[in-house]
Formats: structure tokens, sequence, C-alpha cells
């Protein structure tokens, strides 16, 4: 990371790429801007203002009636986003290291096979999988409870094959030899030397999962019947569908998905340097 | 995201398909046409599930299950893909006891044989007499039998701004020609003004203009569907309308509900609204700097006929499967006819009620503030008892919508007429009902 590069470009390709940049900035951030503005403002400012000005300042009261409405369902479907997200996220990591570790680091059998089927699972996209899921569960009575959602949550084929490249690059195989000479088991040899060597890995592996989680939308819609279940994606979407018969309930709509997209805004800038760090690690190979 | 959006309804229709094939074979096999079922109350505690896209509904059947231990309701909230979910589950024969289903949308569901005959009960046949009359003839499908209460409806009024009529010195018109005549004394005045929109991919709304004429769409007897869609009656109607949208008159550049439309009457560019009872918290709640601007007078009526139109409501259906008759019309009857709840039902969901008992509750009897405190509710009240009892849906009903917006849309585009595009619809309601072995004659 040398500064050599910046300053042999010269001024005409650094301004077109600043250009291009801002441009694509602007682009992905107007609607975040158009959120925000929207969320401050009454109801009947929604469709009668500018859309991308701020009119009355009504950001307090919009977010009190939408903590407020059905008995504070919405802060239940929070609680549930964060249980499926943060928890899921977590023991999806955990599952991805040791299977990505264990690729990595023995040698067996059928292990490049494994890795390999494991790799095709990246293809399936997880919308085409809800219904043999919907099905699974139906059958063995888990639909519409915490588990339908949650199981296939912890669950990333991405997160293993991320695992298992970055196990080969960063844990060297005469650390792991050492610490069996030290007379550490298998998995004592994972948490205490391997698991830290793997933690900037681990964190974009929990990144993925945790905003795959956060707005998996499908599967909830799926799986899930009872409103006390919902994730906040499914709570606005329940929302929105009624806004016909009540027009106020359109602004709870907007303020609600301001407040969904905080916390991964606030994950993101958090663990930046993590997710940056291990990004690279993956295009490596 | 539009990939996203394709893919997922690729799959919810999968789900759906999935679903259908799994459970066709525990489906219980349809039973005999038309026989009443039996009534019995059963023993101990029952629960009855009973699904519908009313906002706040959980609360009001929290106070049905305090006050009835042995008869608990479970909601479920369907507003998303309302009849989707409905269908399904009756190919699946999972569905509920009772379930929510748009007047519109009765007879499709009736082919479909969905519904259970309710009329064995006698606390359900002495219903009748507490609802507005058209709600219960279409319910009973002309009193052959009680397939569903009334819940709601939206009798149809014209809201005003009275304050652009009284600047331009423009009377607020009582008959369809006055109206007319307004439209065209208002846009002379102002280029910028019209005196309301058409929405041509609105085949709901338009159904309500054509009802208020009498034009019957349907009629069933001899075993067959009659198909009237194409009558002197509607004709009338499109023509009427056709005139407005050729002389520039009426805007068709909005859809109902739309952002735009909000924004249109916000730059008090149009200056009235043909609308429902349900439309009235939609202005209050969108355009709150109009206060006190609108006034809500009857419907322009056709000459001395002074019928009124129905744009929407919603009935409450005994559903097929069901194993607590009994019980089923007990709730369903307290739902929609107990002042308690149809007041809790008006406050939280907005419902404009189908019960006589309804129009009287205090809420609808006082001033709305928005609307100058004028009593809106005794407008929409005499509207509701002057809507064509004999008007009656087709079985193929959605369809037959979908094929005059289709064809609305084009003659606002300019591409033939309204009145084509009835010939449209009448083509299409045979062609449907043809094409699902209903029989089916063109004409009375």
């Amino acid at each position: 990371m040398s500064n050599q590069p910046v300053t042999s470009e010269s001024r005409v390709s650094r301004t077109a790429v600043m250009a291009l940049m801002s441009l694509l900035a602007i682009y992905f951030l107007l609607p975040v801007y158009f959120l925000i503005v929207a969320a401050t403002k009454p109801q009947g400012d929604l469709a009668s203002t500018n859309g991308l000005a701020f009119s009355h300042f009504n950001l307090f009261e919009n977010l009190r009636v939408l903590f407020t409405r059905s008995d504070g369902i919405f802060g239940r479907w929070a609680v549930n986003t964060v249980i499926y997200a943060v928890l899921g996220a977590a023991v999806g990591t955990l599952i991805s290291a040791l299977c990505g570790y264990a690729l990595a680091k023995f040698r067996f059998r059928g292990r490049e096979f494994l890795f390999s089927v494991i790799l095709g699972g990246v293809l399936v996209p997880t919308t085409a999988l809800a219904l043999p899921l919907f099905l699974l569960f139906s059958a063995t009575g888990l639909v519409n409870t915490y588990l339908a959602v949650f199981l296939p949550s912890i669950v990333s084929p991405f997160g293993v094959y991320l695992a298992r490249i970055f196990a080969n690059a960063a844990v060297p195989q005469e650390l792991i030899e050492s610490a069996r000479l030290d007379g550490a088991g298998e998995f004592r040899t994972f948490f205490s030397v391997a698991f830290k060597l793997m933690t900037p890995a681990l964190v974009t592996i929990f990144l993925f999962q945790f905003v795959a989680i956060w707005n998996n939308f499908f599967l909830p819609m799926v799986m899930l019947q009872k409103e006390s279940l919902f994730p906040i994606t499914l709570g606005l979407y329940q929302w929105n569908g009624q806004t016909a018969r009540a027009p106020l309930l359109q602004q709870s709509v907007i303020t609600g998905s301001l407040v969904s997209i905080v916390p991964v805004i606030i994950v993101f800038i958090l663990l930046q340097r993590f997710w940056r760090s291990g990004l690279a690690a993956g295009s490596l190979k | 995201m539009s990939s996203t959006v394709t893919r997922t309804r690729l799959a919810i229709v999968a789900a759906a398909a999935g679903i259908a094939i799994l459970a066709g074979c525990s489906s219980p096999a349809p039973a005999g046409k038309a026989s009443a079922a039996s009534c019995e109350p059963a023993k101990g505690k029952v629960t009855l599930q009973y699904w519908n896209t009313v906002p706040g509904m959980d609360k009001v059947v929290d106070l049905w299950n305090k006050k009835n231990p042995n008869i608990q309701v479970e909601t479920k909230n369907i507003s998303n893909d309302q009849y989707g979910i409905i269908g399904n589950a009756l190919k699946a024969g999972k569905a509920p006891d009772l379930a929510q289903v748009g007047y519109d949308q009765l007879p499709n569901l009736r082919t479909q044989d969905a519904f259970v005959d309710a009329s064995g009960c006698s606390a359900a046949t002495a219903t009748k007499s507490k609802f507005v009359p058209w709600t219960w003839s279409q319910t009973s499908f002309g009193d052959t039998g009680v397939f569903a209460l009334p819940q709601d409806t939206g009798p149809m009024a014209l809201y005003v701004r009275s304050d652009i009529f009284k600047k331009y010195g423009v009377a607020i018109p009582k008959t369809w020609d006055e109206y007319a005549a307004a439209a065209k004394k208002l846009h002379k005045a102002d280029s910028d003004l019209t005196i309301t929109y058409f929405d041509p991919n609105n085949a709901e709304w338009f159904n309500g203009l054509l009802w208020q004429n009498n034009a019957e769409m349907y009629s069933y007897s001899d075993d067959k569907w009659h198909v009237t869609v194409e009558s002197d009656q509607s004709k009338q109607v499109t023509e009427y309308w056709q005139k407005l949208i050729s002389d520039k008159l009426v805007r068709t550049d909005l859809a109902h509900g739309s952002t735009q439309m909000y924004a249109a009457y916000q730059k008090n560019q149009i200056a009235s609204y043909v609308g429902a009872a349900w439309g009235y918290s939609m202005f209050r709640d969108n355009l709150p700097r109009q206060a006190g601007k609108w006034t809500i007078v009857p419907m322009p009526t056709w000459g001395a006929n002074g019928a009124s139109g129905n744009w929407g409501g919603s009935t409450v259906a005994f559903m097929r499967g069901s194993k607590h008759l009994y019980e089923s019309v007990k709730f369903n009857t307290w739902l929609n006819t107990d002042p308690e709840a149809l007041a809790l039902e008006n406050e939280l969901g907005g419902l404009y009620p189908a019960a006589n008992a309804g129009l009287q509750l205090p809420a609808l009897s006082k001033g709305v503030p928005y609307y100058n405190n004028e009593k809106i509710f005794d407008v929409f009240a005499a509207s509701s008892k002057k809507v064509d009892t004999r008007f009656a849906w087709g079985p193929t009903q959605k369809t037959v919508n979908l094929a005059l917006q289709d064809a609305m849309a084009k003659a606002a585009a300019g591409d033939g007429t309204l009145t084509d595009a009835l010939a449209a619809a009448q083509t299409a309601a045979l062609k449907s009902m043809k094409d699902q072995a209903i029989p089916a004659a063109a004409g009375k």
C-alpha cells in the first residue's frame, strides 16, 4: 500500500474516476435520502409536497406512532429480526468456520468432491429452496415457528467456501502441528489457534450472513403466519397491503423502513475494516 | 430488483401449485348442490378460524373472545393476495371457517364450491332484516341460501371542492347533465382545472357507475347465466364519459389512490371526486391542507332516476369444510350486527357498515371536522338505501374486469371508445364462462 500509483496517475483520469464515483454514490444514496426525507413528513405531506425536499418535521411523532401501533408489534418484529439475523449469522459463521477449516486442513477421501458439492450450493438461489423447505418443515410440523426461519438461515455454502480459502492462507500447517505436539485436541486447536487467525474472514462471513438474513423476505413469508413471529420486512409488507383501508399506515411503513436499515448501516460502518480485508482474502485464490 | 420480484412471484406460483398438488388428494369431495348444511351446536369449546384484511380486526375479535370463552376465534390477516390465499386454502382443503370475500368475488368463489349454505341455521336467516337490502340480495344470491353475511359497503357520493365551484360561480350539480355542463364551465375558466379524472384501470369504480344506472350485467335463471354487460343502460354511461374524455374535460392520466392523484388534488387541478364512503379518510389523511374545502353531496343522478351506486365492500363468508357452522353463525352475526363491534370496526378499520344498526352509530352521526363539521355519513346512508338491489356479479368477474380495463385504457389513449370496451367485456364474459363450462347466453 504505497503512494506510488497515486502520484503516477494523471490528473485527467483521476478526475474521471472521481466523477464516476460521485455519480454512483449519488445514484445509490438518493433512495436513502428520499427515505430519510419521507420519514420526517406527516402522512398528509407525502403526496402533496416535493418528495426530495423537507417539509414539516414530524419524525418523532412518526416514530411514536410506529412503535405504539397495534400494541407495539413493530418492536416485536425488530426483536425477531435481531434474533434471526444476529443469532442466525453467529451460528452460521461458526458452522462455516468449522466446515471450512476441516476442508482446508484435513486430508480425507472425497474431500474435493464434498467441497465441489458445497460450492455447487452457492449457485442455488435461496428463493428456489423456499418451497422444498416449506414442504419439509410442513411435514415435520416446524412451519410457523422460530425454527422455520432460523434453521435455513444458519446454512451458508458461500461462508464455507470463504472459510476454507482463508484457513488455507492464514493458518500455517506448522502452527497446527505444534499445537498438536503440545497435546491440544482438534477442537482446542481450532478454537485457540485457527479461530483467532481466521477472525477477519469470519467477520466477513458474519456480515454476509447477517445482511442476507436481515433482508430475507421470501423465506419468512412462506414459513410464517403468526404476526408475532414476523421479521420487520414481512411485517412492513403486511402493513403496506393494508394502506388502501388505512391510509395512515403508509407513513408507518416508510418510517419503519428507515428504522430497519439503521442497524445494517451501523454494522457495516463498525466492521468495515474486516469486511475489506476479508473480501481481498477471498479474491486472492 | 425487478428480477428478484419476478423470481419471487414465480416461486409463489410454484409454491401455490405445489401445495395444491400435494393437497389435492386430501381435499374433501364437493358436497351436493344448494343443500343447507346442518346446524348443530358443538359440545364444549371450539376454535374458529377467521381470515380477513381489515386493520385492527384482531382487537374486535379480542372483545368477542373475552365474552365468549367457549367460542374462541383466531384471526389471520390476508391483505396481501387475499384471493390467492383463499384459493390455495380451498384447494388444500384447509379453508378457514370464515373468510372475508368482496361482493364481486362471491359468484366466482361459489362456482368453485367455496361456501357452505348456512340457511339451516335459523339464526342466520333471521339476520336478513338487519342488513341494507342490496347486500343481503348479493350474499344470499337472490334468497337461495345464506352463504355470507354482509360486512361493509361503499355507497357512492360526490366529493366537491366547494371553494372552487364557488370561485367560478358554478352550482354544485345534481344530475349528470349538470355535471357535464359544470365540467365545461370549470375547464373554460381555468384550463389547468378539470372537474374530475377518469381512471381507465379501475373497473371496480366503473362498475359502480354502471350499477347506479341499473345496468345489470348478469342474471341467473333457467340454469344459466344471462350476460348483459352491453346494454342500453351501460351504453348510456360509457357514451357520457366518452364525451367528457373526447372533449378533454376529464383527465385520464391519474390512477386512483396514487401519489400523482393526490398531487393533482393538492395543486387544485381537480374539483371533484366520484367516490365511496370509505374514501373520506383518504382525503382527510392525504390532503390535510384542504380541510374545510371539501363537501360531500349525493351522486349526480341520471335524470329522474334517483338511484345511487356502490363501490367496494366485503362480506364474511361461511367456508366449505367448517365443522362449526352453528358457532360461525353466532360469531359472524355478532361481528356484523352488534353496535359495539361495528363501532370498533369503523374506528380501527374504517369500515362503513352494511348493517342498518351500523348506520346509526354515534361515530357516523356526528359532523366530521375535515368536512366543515358536516354530517357526511347522512349522505352515504341515504345513498346506501338507493342502491339497486337487483344488481348481481358474474362468476368470472375478475376476467371481465381485466378485459374492461384493457379496452378502457385503449379508449382513453384514443384507440376506440368506452362503448367498444363494453363490447369487449361482454365478449370476455361469454368466453370465460364457456372456457369454464359455465352455461351462459347473451341477452336477458
